[in-house]
């Protein structure tokens, strides 16, 4: 343990949590009594606010708490004092050392980078998955069907989820058919196509502008009117 | 846009037809998920309440709300990237709340608008807790729900060519289309 006393101080906190916090929270436990995970590993919110206020950067950091908690906002919601409960938490996962985020989360963040969508598929599998589920399964309640990829100048683009190519690509049928029933003129890109934008959770807000330019360029490339995100 | 937006400019404006005898009687529930509810609302000023129950009142003639819900609904244990992380005991003790709410509401049919609460309940939660449930994307419901009428032989004449024009232009074959040449 080091012997150096803490130095408290918004420039000093690498939460960028301001110290006067631990008096704006005013400890009543509203936040932690409304989350499922109070209690796990000996955290809830109230804690772990304390903990960014008092300085323990660190040790919240390094601790599971950040990705125990799904950032769902209960808590924040329901503080009486406006305290920034979950963008604090996403700091500090953000804050992880890249190569210790739990999971496939940065390692799919950084492969949508280098390959365009969290799970590494190639153009030519995307694509010609698109023409055959969209051939074979789609024949018989939609005669005429097909997938429109980069179609120019259709008013809808829409992005999707790369679990569903990957692992449950029938489940893309679904807004099919209803592109089908409302005869919308619609079109997915070829590269780039990735919805889910892992940055979100790794806390990596670089990657997150890159997937949002990438997907406005394929919009504006195609000339969409509409751009859905359907996740 | 997102998802509620154009699935209602679609039924507002008449372009689907809704079959309501599909999910007649049937007990239906909603989930709010955390990012259209109150990450919505912190960020864009608006959460996405009324538009995911609006969707499935044109479609269900019998569903209920959980308590709570809305703002304060409960998470279903697999947001935040929960649903890919290493911690499974702990993403399914968090969803124990959810599946209480889903058990006492009764619903035999769980509505979720979002693709991580929807693996959550489906293959986390149903399991785990035991519930004698269904789940559904809101725009599987929509789609399942759907009167489609087929297009007129033009219109399907032209989405053929339209579609062969591209799929050559993509260096795509397709295996029936190969059994012909083969032919």
């Amino acid at each position: 343990m080091s012997q150096e006393p803490l130095k408290l101080g918004k420039r000093e906190s690498k939460l960028r949590v301001d110290p006067k916090w631990a008096d704006v929270c005013l400890t009543c436990g509203t936040c932690a009594g409304g989350c499922p995970v109070t209690g796990v590993d000996g955290f809830d919110p109230r804690k772990a606010v304390r903990m960014a206020a008092l300085g323990l950067d660190d040790e919240l950091i390094n601790s599971r708490w950040p990705w125990i908690c799904t950032l769902c906002g209960r808590c924040e919601r329901a503080c009486p004092m406006g305290v920034e409960i979950v963008a604090m938490t996403r700091t500090a996962r953000g804050l992880r050392e890249r190569d210790k985020v739990p999971g496939p989360i940065h390692k799919g963040a950084m492969m949508s980078m280098q390959r365009g969508n969290n799970l590494g598929i190639p153009k030519d599998d995307f694509v010609q998955l698109l023409a055959e589920v969209g051939h074979e399964e789609m024949d018989e309640c939609c005669p005429g069907f097909y997938v429109p990829v980069d179609k120019v100048g259709a008013r809808v683009i829409t992005t999707i989820n790369s679990k569903e190519p990957f692992g449950e690509p029938e489940d893309m049928r679904f807004w099919w058919k209803i592109y089908y029933a409302a005869k919308e003129s619609w079109t997915v890109s070829s590269t780039e196509w990735e919805g889910v934008t892992w940055g979100l959770f790794s806390g990596d807000d670089e990657t997150m502008k890159e997937q949002a330019r990438r997907v406005l360029d394929n919009a504006r490339r195609l000339k969409a009117e509409v751009l859905l995100l359907p996740e | 846009m997102n998802v509620f937006e154009l699935m209602m400019e679609y039924i507002k404006e008449g372009r689907v037809k809704i079959d309501r005898e599909k999910f007649a009687g049937k007990l239906t529930t909603v989930h709010d998920p955390c990012n259209y509810g109150r990450k919505s609302e912190k960020t864009f000023g608006h959460g996405y309440y009324d538009e995911i129950r609006w969707i499935v009142d044109q479609i269900c003639d019998t569903w209920v709300d959980t308590y709570s819900s809305r703002e304060n609904n409960f998470c279903c244990g697999a947001g935040g990237g929960a649903w890919a992380m290493p911690y499974v005991n702990e993403r399914l003790y968090y969803g124990r709340k959810k599946a209480e709410q889903i058990k006492q509401s009764g619903a035999e049919l769980v509505i979720a608008p979002c693709h991580n609460c929807r693996d959550q309940i489906m293959k986390g939660l149903t399991k785990e807790y035991d519930l004698p449930i269904e789940t559904m994307y809101l725009w599987e419901l929509l789609a399942e729900s759907l009167i489609i009428e087929p297009w007129s032989e033009e219109e399907v004449a032209k989405a053929e060519a339209e579609a062969a024009a591209q799929w050559e232009a993509l260096g795509v074959v397709l295996e029936d289309e190969e059994e012909e040449e083969e032919e």
